[in-house]
């Protein structure tokens, strides 16, 4: 028998039929990888929720009139210098029908202009003039009571912080450098707090869930069981020690090693810069000479902020990676790989040199780019599964003496619950 | 006596036409035929090999995705290749288009450029467009055969799909 439905008497659905497993955060659900469901819930509560998103380095808005295009999330963004030197962003949306504005990745413009029926805005997002607007000798146009000052891109709120442009849609997220934590911060501060240069950017599509991308930069565990290059080439890494550090609300990390053999070299060298000679097999070894560049020690480090960036510094290959849902099982892996305006041009080939370590073709990183594909084929049958995690124990905590654990990975489980009320 | 431009022609004439085009064919052959332990010996011993998108080479950027300057780097990438790195195998096909070329009398080497097209080929048959974009070769004449003193491949798309871990 067919009913008509009563939605006024009807008991209010769930948004989602969604239970995570009792092992909490030592378990991921492979269904978090595959229901197009989640994917929309995540744009909403994540991308478009309490979270600070990456947008870009100021260095790509040198001048007045510059902008950017990114994503935050889904939602196409547009990043602009305005002629007093402020940074603004806004959704690349026209308000008239809704189109793109921008289409270039980078562009330098003296307002915004929609193709489709010239509605024209400032470069900080408010609409300036739309054509036609008294009609064609004097037949239509829009009526007496429309106001250009009401009209609008939908602005995107923004912060920058150590060089990098973060964007938020919530009007209660706390300032960038409060979310991030301060150990977060002061760990930026010391990758990027100070003028940038960038070397080269390129990307890479991995047919996967962003959150796998998301879970392999914190799994320590894996990097030196997945990626041989460095045992391959007898690259000494025994007389490394290091550790996890976890933001208050786990979903940010840092992983750190240090080379000890490093800091003895420091301890005969007088120059600033000099080289480190890895004992390796390597045929063409001017691909690891290095130097070091803090005197904290730390040689390696990946640093994550949730949702979807990292910042890299493996020896001197300073990097920042953002990833992008370009689908729930497609992600765009964007690669910054940077430097600083104060390197010498010795200290600059080094860094060139060693950016063939990561990237799209890295000798240590380019795994990651099928790894995590495997993972998204191996668990698209089985919604119900999860997987299993409890390297290290089941709770996610930092772990300043070792990496021999998935504690961080839990530690995004445990935000990503949080953030999406799961 | 000849002159400057007949001299030119004689030392850059048809057959050396024909043998830098014969060399920038070959390479595409070697990659396509799994030979990827021959790719070195395509170089001279100081050999840069830069693969780069667009994007990055019309900036003047220095980092693209791969660069190996000399033999020895080519050397490790082919190890990595086979003992460090993990990867879905696959293969290229290369279509290389006709190459024009100049001749710079000063250094003895030709300046090459040629439009290329890779399709990747999965185990499982898939068959994909997975790249397209420029060679610019510097070729030079090294004990009695040609070889690549520089090869800086430019990519029209800033985006690889997967990854890279064959040479194009």
């Amino acid at each position: 028998m067919l009913t008509a439905p009563h939605p006024s008497s009807a008991p209010a659905k769930p948004v989602l039929d969604f239970k995570w497993p009792a092992e909490g955060i030592a378990r991921a659900p492979y269904r978090l990888f595959t229901d197009p469901e989640i994917y929309k819930l995540e744009q909403d509560r994540i991308f478009r929720g309490r979270s600070w998103n990456f947008l870009c380095l100021d260095v790509e808005l040198p001048k007045a009139g510059d902008y950017r295009t990114t994503t935050i999330g889904e939602t196409p963004v547009i990043v602009t210098r305005d002629h007093d030197g402020k940074i603004h962003a806004m959704v690349n949306r026209c308000a008239h029908k809704g189109a793109l504005v921008c289409l270039k990745k980078q562009d330098n413009v003296a307002s915004l202009t929609c193709v489709y029926h010239a509605w024209n805005y400032g470069l900080d997002g408010q609409l300036k003039g739309v054509a036609f607007r008294n009609g064609v000798r004097g037949q239509g146009g829009m009526p007496s009571d429309f106001d250009v000052a009401k009209h609008r891109l939908q602005p995107v709120r923004i912060e920058s912080f150590c060089g990098m442009i973060f964007g938020t849609f919530s009007t209660e997220v706390e300032g960038v450098e409060a979310y991030l934590g301060p150990e977060m911060a002061q760990f930026i501060k010391r990758n990027l707090d100070r003028p940038l240069r960038i070397l080269g950017t390129h990307s890479q599509t991995i047919h996967n869930n962003w959150k796998l991308y998301a879970e392999n930069l914190r799994d320590s565990y894996h990097a030196t069981l997945l990626h041989t290059f460095y045992t391959t080439f007898k690259v000494n890494r025994l007389d490394m020690d290091g550790g996890i550090i976890l933001s208050d609300e786990k979903w940010h990390h840092v992983s750190f090693a240090r080379r000890a053999k490093l800091q003895e070299a420091a301890e005969y060298s007088d120059a600033k810069v000099h080289s480190a000679n890895y004992e390796s097999a390597l045929e063409g070894p001017r691909l690891l000479k290095a130097w070091e560049e803090f005197d904290d020690g730390i040689t390696h480090s990946i640093q994550t902020v949730f949702p979807n960036m990292c910042i890299q510094f493996t020896l001197n290959s300073l990097a920042i990676r953002f990833f992008a849902p370009r689908g729930v099982d497609k992600t765009e892996l964007f690669w910054i790989f940077l430097g600083y305006d104060r390197d010498t041009e010795e200290q600059s080939q080094m860094r060139i040199m060693q950016s063939n370590l990561t990237g799209a073709a890295g000798l240590v990183s380019l795994e990651d780019g099928c790894i995590n594909e495997f993972v998204q084929r191996g668990t698209r049958d089985d919604p119900g599964g999860a997987s299993f995690m409890e390297m290290g124990g089941r709770v996610a905590e930092s772990e300043k003496n070792s990496r021999a654990t998935e504690t961080a990975v839990r530690g995004f489980w445990q935000g990503y619950r949080g953030i999406m009320g799961f | 006596m000849p002159s400057a431009i007949e001299k030119q022609v004689a030392q850059f004439g048809d057959d050396e036409y024909r043998e830098t085009a014969e060399l920038i064919a070959s390479y595409g052959h070697a990659m396509d035929d799994g030979e990827i332990d021959r790719w070195p010996q395509f170089f001279t011993p100081n050999g840069i090999y830069h693969i780069t998108t667009k994007e990055n080479h019309e900036a003047g950027l220095p980092i693209g995705i791969m660069r190996c300057v000399g033999q020895g780097m080519m050397i490790d990438r082919v190890k990595a290749f086979h003992s460090a790195n993990i990867f879905e195998p696959h293969s290229y096909n290369h279509i290389v288009g006709h190459p024009t070329m100049s001749y710079d009398k000063a250094t003895g080497c030709v300046r090459a450029r040629s439009n290329f097209q890779v399709v990747r080929i999965m185990e499982t048959g898939r068959m994909d467009l997975y790249a397209t974009g420029k060679y610019l070769d510097v070729i030079q004449k090294e004990a009695g055969s040609l070889k690549f003193r520089e090869r800086i491949v430019v990519l029209d798309s800033r985006n690889v799909d997967i990854l890279l871990v064959v040479p194009l």
